[in-house]
């Protein structure tokens, strides 16, 4: 076979394996409650409807869900680049004795299962008078996803020769102008991967959503799904549709920032 | 020579540490005040339940750690958990990585197959692989059903059950660490290929001598993360097993979470927590290590 | 930062608006909140000065009590009253985030006569009433009408009868895919009753005034019971991953001659999407042989925070809300069902849900699981055992002593 083929091959178990659970999601949101029960199951919807999609959003506040979720995820993404940014610059660049020790405290923090620290965080949150915000769920979740991309960053920033900016200070830049104008851009890689990462750990979270926000129109997506169980009773066919709705925006909104970063890497090089 | 500095050009010890501030100040309100109190829970017997107050044990609570036999369940089925999905994980987003990093014209199907395991809640993806893993109406085995003639009962048995697990974990942990390693080789410039290429190295030489090598310390990135992950894993088997059948997917987080949330045991639930902070921490500080002795 | 001037602002303008008192009650969105609020807007109307504000949390009774517990461990005063699954009392009292009510309600006993036999164990905590029953729920036998008919059999009294007539049906039916009877051995919270539901036929209580009063024998039929009814082929072989909702999806989807479930079932049967509609009976649950007819309790109580501000209005509010006239409206509006016996036979009840004339001997027979502040661990102990058994992953004898082993050391 050649190469060609075998990358495609390969492309192609890659698609399948990451989208056959949302494409199973996708069809089920198109069947019955009925059709599901049937044995064998059946794999293409048999008559689809778009009657899940109906009850998704009549029965919830299902698009309110979507906007909190990504509103809470793209701030506290925000807040979290700009922060591990600076942190991850000093810990990479600058000489001083206790980088070492910094890293391992920002490190350190996330050895904490978040489930243990449950209710005095919701003491914390409420000794602040933040609780029933989007702060109460953007703050938490800076920090859950701080460690890991400060240490993305300072991986990536070692990785860049310190040359470049050295020559750009000769030339009169400030220590941070260089960081802003020479090092992000060339990072712009890592940038993107911790930006992803801290997006997903905030979109992902359910237990912090589910007990500091208990007003209904602050929901995110995870808790505002489980609103379509009852007790016993779990509608897999709105459920999927609700699933679909949300994961469609986030998909959309992944690949054009992705296009943007990746075709501004190659094209651009170093700006000075 | 002294020197007055504005501040506009402070020294780099004054700039690390107004660098730092930030995250510090975060870290410290959200962070240090639940610790502490975990930490200091964690020497006290202090069950809701009890209707006593608290009251000072000393290292009771660990001693009773050690004679737990759900505990040495837990944490044995946690470590399984790292040993199995850890390197599971990071060999599959290896592979997901060079597929996607390949110079395909239309790049967005691949990467988007990355990104989808990330968007779905993992609040649901332990109760949409339950599902996909149930006997009946299971896809699992509906595609089995070609192969062999009698269902297999998967949350019947222990082992069965810890393999789904742990497959699910790997399915999903594994586009984390893709994306990592993705972002890792498009920092690797092409003329080192080209340069290894005029050596007459071939694509298994340049893969060894050339990615791998370089990839170094995003890979280590990816493992901290992915142990420190692992070590903590609660979701997925919380909703897909429940910890089933008896106690042979409970994780050590979710003991935890049992001990502290359902059973409001916040005395012996802090102790679960600092020996697993223990746990994790020792992990990373070795990792760290090597990390930072390589660089 | 906006959010935080945002809040400061609203608590300053509620302040400042309010010479009038303001109860917040938290119920689930499940749990019928616009039924629950023509019942507030009676009290209100009643009481001018007290404004109720409802705050719904998630669905299920685990999303509940994980908020719930939460939001009491960090001592928050927000809440005023709730609604606690019959299981959560004990344990609120123990921690003392409930009120006892013992001295606003008058006598007692009385009171607690007139409520369904089992709210007065589930809902009384070393002699303190600690919370009142909201609206009731319990495990039914649904049985397929048509096909006992068919096969010309009576409505099973025993397991054993009902073995036998699953087997008639099945047999009959010549359908690889009918299962005898569906139960839940999951190792979710209505496993407890599974496993209780033989033990307590034998004439067995696991718990008594706090204290485990174990009987092997019995504990050792109830496993065989079941696995007897697996191995046999009446139940199907993966029970052990049988949760309520497969229950009454493969029943509803006609898959199943009998099953053991809530009555939640009962409106979904009759549904328009339903294969059994107008096909189903209900009965309380088989005895053991020699055994007592008896059922799981379920439903929700209300119990008053002991952080609230204010404790007298919010008692009222509860003694209201589980009065005979607001158990008749939540069940004529809501078909939510009545925690008095009185309502199974009352008239106007009966019009809006018919079913219920059914119903009154099952929730009669129906008994509560163990009363403990640490419920949570005995409920723990024996899904996870029992769930073992099923999925055959441990022996009948060696679940039974480690399950009296581990509650021992709980109930202690």
């Amino acid at each position: 076979m050649s190469p060609l083929i075998l990358r495609r091959l390969a492309a192609f178990a890659v698609i399948v394996n990451g989208l056959f659970p949302a494409i199973w999601i996708l069809f089920t949101s198109l069947k019955t409650e009925r059709e599901l029960m049937q044995t064998p199951i059946t794999w293409f919807p048999s008559a689809p409807t778009i009657d899940n999609y109906v009850h998704a959003f009549h029965d919830q506040p299902l698009a309110r869900f979507v906007f909190n979720s990504v509103l809470v995820a793209l701030t506290s993404t925000a807040l979290t680049i700009f922060i591990a940014t600076l942190a991850a610059y000093a810990i990479a660049r600058l000489q001083i004795g206790f980088r070492n020790t910094a890293l391992s405290i920002i490190i350190a923090t996330s050895t904490f299962p978040l489930v243990t620290l449950l209710v005095p965080l919701f003491e914390t949150m409420r000794a602040i008078g933040i609780l029933n915000s989007y702060a109460a769920l953007i703050l938490p979740y800076t920090v859950l996803s701080l460690p890991v991309c400060t240490l993305v960053l300072v991986s990536f920033f070692e990785s860049i020769p310190a040359d470049l900016e050295n020559a750009a200070m000769v030339d009169g830049c400030t220590r941070l102008g260089a960081l802003w104008k020479i090092l992000v851009p060339l990072a712009a890689p890592g940038m993107f991967t911790a930006g992803i990462l801290a997006f997903v750990n905030s979109w992902d979270e359910f237990l912090l959503a589910l007990s500091f926000n208990s007003v209904p129109a602050l929901r995110t997506l995870p808790v505002g799904i489980t609103l379509y169980q009852g007790e016993f009773s779990f509608p897999w066919p709105i459920i999927s549709a609700a699933l679909v709705v949300g994961i469609v925006p986030v998909a959309v909104l992944i690949i054009l920032f992705q296009q943007r970063v990746l075709s501004g890497l190659t094209a651009g090089g170093v700006k000075g | 020579m002294p020197v007055t500095r504005s501040w506009r050009d402070p020294t780099e010890a004054t700039l690390a540490k107004w660098l730092l501030a930030p995250a510090f100040l975060l870290l410290g309100l959200i962070v240090v005040y639940p610790v502490g109190r975990l930490l200091v829970t964690s020497v006290y017997e202090l069950s809701l339940t009890s209707g006593l107050p608290a009251k000072f044990v000393g290292l009771d609570n660990f001693a009773m750690m050690l004679d737990d036999p759900v505990f040495w369940t837990a944490l044995w089925n946690t470590l399984l958990i790292v040993v199995v999905t850890v390197p599971g994980s990071m060999l599959a987003g290896l592979a997901l990585a060079l597929v996607a990093n390949m110079p395909f014209r239309i790049r967005w199907p691949v990467r988007l197959a990355l990104l989808i395991p990330w968007a779905l809640p993992l609040a649901f993806v332990g109760t949409i692989a339950a599902w996909f893993f149930q006997s009946e109406y299971g896809v699992v085995n509906d595609v089995l059903r070609h192969v062999r003639d009698h269902k297999i009962i998967w949350f019947n048995s222990g082992t069965l059950s810890m393999m789904a697990v742990c497959l699910t974990i790997i399915w999903k942990a594994s586009s984390f660490v893709a994306l990592i390693l993705l972002a890792g080789l498009q920092t690797i410039p092409a003329e080192m290929y080209e340069a290894a290429e005029m050596d007459g190295a071939g694509r298994l030489r340049q893969f060894w001598s050339v990615t791998l090598p370089l990839l170094r310390p995003s890979i280590v990135v990816a493992m901290i993360f992915r142990t420190i992950t692992a070590l903590q894993t609660f979701d997925i088997p919380a909703t897909m097993t429940r910890g089933g059948p008896g106690n042979a997917t409970t994780t050590l987080a979710m003991y935890i979470h049992q001990t502290t949330v359902d059973f409001l045991d916040l005395g012996y639930g802090s102790t679960l927590a600092v020996a697993m902070f223990v746990i994790s921490m020792a992990v990373s500080v070795v990792y760290l290590k090597q990390i930072r002795t390589n660089t | 930062m906006i959010a935080k001037i945002g809040i400061a602002a609203a608590l300053l303008w509620a302040t400042a608006a309010s010479a009038e008192t303001r109860l917040t009650v938290f119920i689930s969105s499940q749990q019928r909140p616009d039924v629950m609020r023509h019942a507030f807007d009676k009290f209100e109307l009643a009481n001018p000065g007290i404004k109720i504000a409802i705050q719904s949390g998630g669905t299920t009774s685990e999303l509940q009590a994980a908020y719930l517990n939460t939001v009491m461990s960090a001592k928050d005063p927000t809440l005023d009253i709730f609604l606690l699954d019959i299981v959560r009392p004990a344990q609120f009292a123990a921690a003392q985030w409930t009120v006892p009510l013992n001295d606003q309600v008058g006598d007692v006993a009385t009171l607690l006569k007139s409520y369904l036999p089992a709210y007065a164990d589930a809902d009384t905590v070393d002699g303190k009433l600690v919370a009142l029953p909201a609206f009731a729920d319990t495990m039914f036998l649904y049985y397929r009408k048509d096909l006992l008919a068919k096969y010309n059999r009576e409505v099973p009294k025993t397991w054993t009868e009902l073995a036998a007539t699953a087997r008639i049906i099945q047999q009959g039916e010549n359908n690889p895919d009918l299962q005898g009877v569906s139960f839940q051995a999951a190792a979710i919270e209505g496993t407890v009753c599974t496993f209780l539901l033989p033990y307590w036929s034998a004439g067995k209580n696991l718990v008594s005034d706090g204290k485990l009063t174990w009987d092997r024998d019995a504990a050792l039929n109830s496993f065989a019971m079941w696995t007897g009814l697996v191995k046999s082929g009446v139940a199907p072989r993966n029970v052990a991953e049988i949760a309520t909702e497969t229950t009454r999806k493969d029943f509803q989807a006609g898959k199943a001659a009998f099953s053991v479930l809530w009555s939640y079932g009962w409106q979904l049967f009759q549904g328009a999407d339903s294969a059994v509609k107008d096909k189903v009976g209900v009965a309380v649950l088989p005895s053991t042989d020699g055994g007592q007819p008896v059922s799981c309790i379920g439903g929700w109580q209300w119990g008053v925070s002991a952080y609230s501000a204010h404790k007298e209005d919010a008692i009222k509010l509860v003694r209201f809300m589980s009065s005979t006239e607001t158990s008749k409206q939540l069940a004529i509006e809501g078909s939510l069902m009545p925690v008095f016996p009185s309502l199974y036979q009352d008239p106007d009840v009966l019009k809006a849900v018919p079913w219920y004339a059914y119903a009154l001997p099952v929730v009669t027979a129906a008994k509560s699981r163990p009363v403990t502040a640490r419920y949570n661990e005995v409920s723990d102990i024996i899904r996870t055992q029992t769930n073992a058994v099923l999925a055959g992953s441990i022996t009948a004898g060696d679940a039974a002593t480690q399950m009296e082993a581990r509650l021992r050391r709980v109930l202690k």
